[in-house]
């Protein structure tokens, strides 16, 4: 067990509190949308066992974005499912790599129409799940980096949530690394498909670290460490990860940013068309 | 000592085969003192085919159940019915691996069993042959065909052979959060907004069908039954176990302010303590059950896909750990 | 064609430190390690857990259930339980009223 400080509760001011609820507002948003993207597998995934192991992840990410989203609530800003299901694309605050669709970008655009959810349909017949894995691989060492610096965070409610959650998260990592291992173990034919991934998905990564505008007054307030700093640690965890699973580090990869000021990749608004589907049949209903 | 392979003792276990009487005999009793069966013990090899068959078709409707329910995993409209819908088909899929793990200790291995399922040559329960078509239609599934299927695992959780037994003790357990989650979105919906009662309204009217038949053909018409309950794989008839769901759910479902459609004639007969009600048609059931269902064709074509998506996923992780073979007892009579 | 769904590991549950190890069920697992992953969610994703063992299937030796007679008592072997002396009694008669 880690040895933690007692937390003494930081009093947030002008400056520092549109800083903490941009802050939350992005971890949620990433967990919820992961969530949501992996959570597009449960049912169908690659063998019963990773099933199983791979929805606990997703289910996973939902809660941890469901704890910030309550405790962005608690902070005067709407209630969970208000913030889910009533906001438009631009006021998700999610980085590229949460939102991209589970398919390799030369999938076709239709699935053979097996049930009234187009997407579920396309995903049985062309979903790509070495994009999936890489993804969650990526997206949990982040999170593992991520919550091991604010489990110090000067503000006690954050740090609370980060201390709870980092047993999941931890599970989650040695769920990524296993796979990422034996799959660099496998066939050429195999490194090559997650390989491509890793490729295509690295600059989507070093966008889960775009800087803010609140970098500054976040770290001069001790509630976090500023995003390049978080990145370097995640390259010093994920670099020598995959090298060792035979893998190759994409050179001069230019960050994909604008997830963290509302610019998403197109296909955030078809995952809201899904995600708010029936939400928005009758707005105001209780479900 | 014997290795862990458990079905191998297959010997004379067929009518007309030496000492087959005996054993049978001593096996009736044993079944009739209330000792469970247990892999490696012999049985008759009727009791054995029965078994996989029943516990293959039970393992295929729950990973067939997890489709209906999981297309509206994308667009549950709160973000704790996203988790618990979430929660409840990853249990399905559980329950799944569990089921094909019992059948597979009576001496089938899962890869044929899914085999099998995907070329359509096993059956699943008749109610996933049937569409959800809105997220009432989810609720109601997850109320009372979870409803319906508890009454029926509960009773062969009570049955003689050991792993289906135990394997059903652990999803009954889990089957109690989905019929709370179950019922619990259906309460939302019958004191919500007029659409949404009318939402739950028509997706009963579209499910009652399937749900009256859920249980299987009437008493008069199933022909497993008689054999099942002597050997205690089976413990109440279908009639009964119908019955059972009747009395307890229809009354919640009356209080919520919904109906049955009047076709049906449900009446409550005081001398008899039953629910009387139009019979169904049941060459309807069996043909929905081979696979001629509204739906039947695209279930198995999205296992099918999907179970090819993922062959790339199982091969390399196989080669990746060295390829330890995989141990299945063998299919034939070992002697 | 070839068998995709992995080799069987049998998983044993321990819910708590000082209680044992239980058989909860099996998982198809490529390897051990993989084992572990897959058997923690199927089955501690609800219960509490603090410890997993999973074992290869062909690994466990049993006896054969048409051998239970063995475990079966042919004789009197009430001399290995307590409740097979009369010494409360007797060593009341030579003056011990206290416990024994």
């Amino acid at each position: 067990m880690p040895t933690e400080t007692p937390l003494v509760e930081m009093k947030l001011d002008s400056e520092t509190r549109p800083a903490v609820i941009d802050l939350l507002y992005r971890m949620a948003d990433d967990g919820l949308i992961i969530g949501h993207r992996n959570s597009e597998w449960t049912g169908i995934g690659p063998i019963m066992e990773e099933d199983i192991a791979f929805s606990s992840v997703a289910q996973d990410k939902m809660g941890h974005a469901l704890a910030f989203y309550n405790l962005l609530h608690e902070m005067g800003e709407p209630d969970p499912d208000q913030i889910v299901f009533c906001r438009s694309a631009a006021q998700y605050r999610c980085c590229s790599l949460v939102v991209l669709e589970n398919f390799t970008p030369d999938a076709p655009a239709l699935g053979p129409d097996l049930s009234n959810n187009p997407t579920r349909d396309r995903l049985v017949a062309h979903g790509d799940w070495a994009l999936s894995l890489v993804r969650q691989f990526f997206f949990s060492e982040a999170d593992a980096v991520r919550m091991a610096a604010l489990a110090e965070s000067s503000y006690a409610p954050i740090a609370n949530i980060a201390r709870k959650i980092r047993g999941e998260i931890k599970y989650h990592t040695m769920h990524g690394r296993g796979m990422m291992k034996h799959m660099g173990a496998a066939s050429d034919d195999t490194r090559g498909r997650i390989q491509m991934e890793i490729d295509r998905l690295w600059p989507h990564a070093l966008g889960i670290f775009e800087p803010t505008k609140y970098d500054k007054v976040l770290a001069a307030a001790a509630v976090t460490p500023v995003e390049e700093e978080l990145c370097r640690r995640w390259r010093g965890d994920v670099e020598p990860l995959l090298e060792s699973a035979g893998f190759s580090i994409p050179l001069n990869a230019k960050p994909c940013h604008g997830g963290r000021s509302g610019k998403h990749p197109p296909e955030m608004v078809s995952l809201l068309a899904d995600l708010q589907k029936v939400a928005r049949l009758d707005p105001g209903a209780k479900w | 000592m014997v290795a862990f392979h458990p079905n191998e003792n297959r010997l004379n276990d067929k009518p007309g085969d030496p000492g087959y009487e005996e054993n049978l005999a001593a096996f009736e009793a044993r079944i009739a003192r209330g000792d469970k069966v247990e892999p490696g013990d012999w049985m008759p090899d009727g009791y054995r085919q029965q078994l996989i068959r029943l516990i293959h078709v039970h393992a295929n409707s729950e990973i067939c159940g997890a489709l209906p329910e999981g297309t509206w995993i994308p667009h549950a409209p709160s973000l704790k019915r996203k988790l618990a819908l979430v929660a409840k088909v990853q249990d399905e899929v559980g329950h799944g691996q569990l089921l094909y793990r019992a059948a597979e200790t009576l001496g089938k291995s899962r890869e044929e069993m899914i085999d099998e399922l995907i070329e359509g040559k096993a059956k699943y329960s008749n109610v996933f042959h049937y569409p959800a078509e809105t997220w009432a239609d989810v609720c109601v599934i997850a109320w009372l065909i979870d409803a319906a299927a508890i009454v029926n695992q509960r009773m062969m959780a009570e049955g003689s052979y050991g792993p289906y037994a135990r394997a059903l003790k652990r999803i009954c357990y889990e089957e109690a959060f989905h019929l709370t989650h179950g019922y619990d979105m259906c309460i939302s919906l019958a004191t919500g907004s007029k659409f949404q009662r009318d939402m739950l309204q028509a997706a009963i009217n579209r499910w009652w069908k399937p749900i009256m038949m859920f249980h299987g053909p009437s008493d008069k018409e199933s022909k497993h039954t008689e054999q099942l309950m002597r050997w205690g794989i089976k413990l109440r008839t279908n009639d009964e176990q119908r019955q059972e769901f009747l009395k307890k759910y229809l009354p919640k479902m009356f209080n919520l302010g919904l109906t049955v459609p009047a076709e049906w004639n449900m009446k409550f007969d005081e001398s008899t303590k039953t629910w009387t009600y139009t019979e169904p048609d049941w060459s309807e059931f069996v043909s929905v059950v081979r696979g001629n269902g509204p739906v039947s064709a695209n279930r198995l074509e999205t296992r099918r896909l999907s179970h090819e998506q993922g062959r790339w996923v199982r091969e390399a992780l196989s080669a990746a750990a060295g390829g330890r073979p995989v141990p299945m007892p063998p299919a034939e009579a070992a002697v | 064609m070839t068998d995709t769904q992995w080799p069987i590991y049998e998983v044993f549950h321990q819910s708590a430190r000082g209680e044992p190890h239980v058989h909860v069920g099996s998982v198809h697992a490529p390897d051990g390690d993989m084992a572990v992953l897959m058997a923690k969610e199927q089955f501690a994703r609800r219960q509490a857990c603090v410890n997993l063992w999973v074992v290869p299937m062909e690994a466990i030796v049993s006896t054969p259930y048409e051998d239970a007679d063995m475990f079966e008592h042919g004789t009197d072997k009430s001399y290995r339980e307590a409740f097979g002396y009369e010494t409360t009694k007797r060593a009341k008669a030579v003056g011990d009223t206290a416990d024994i």
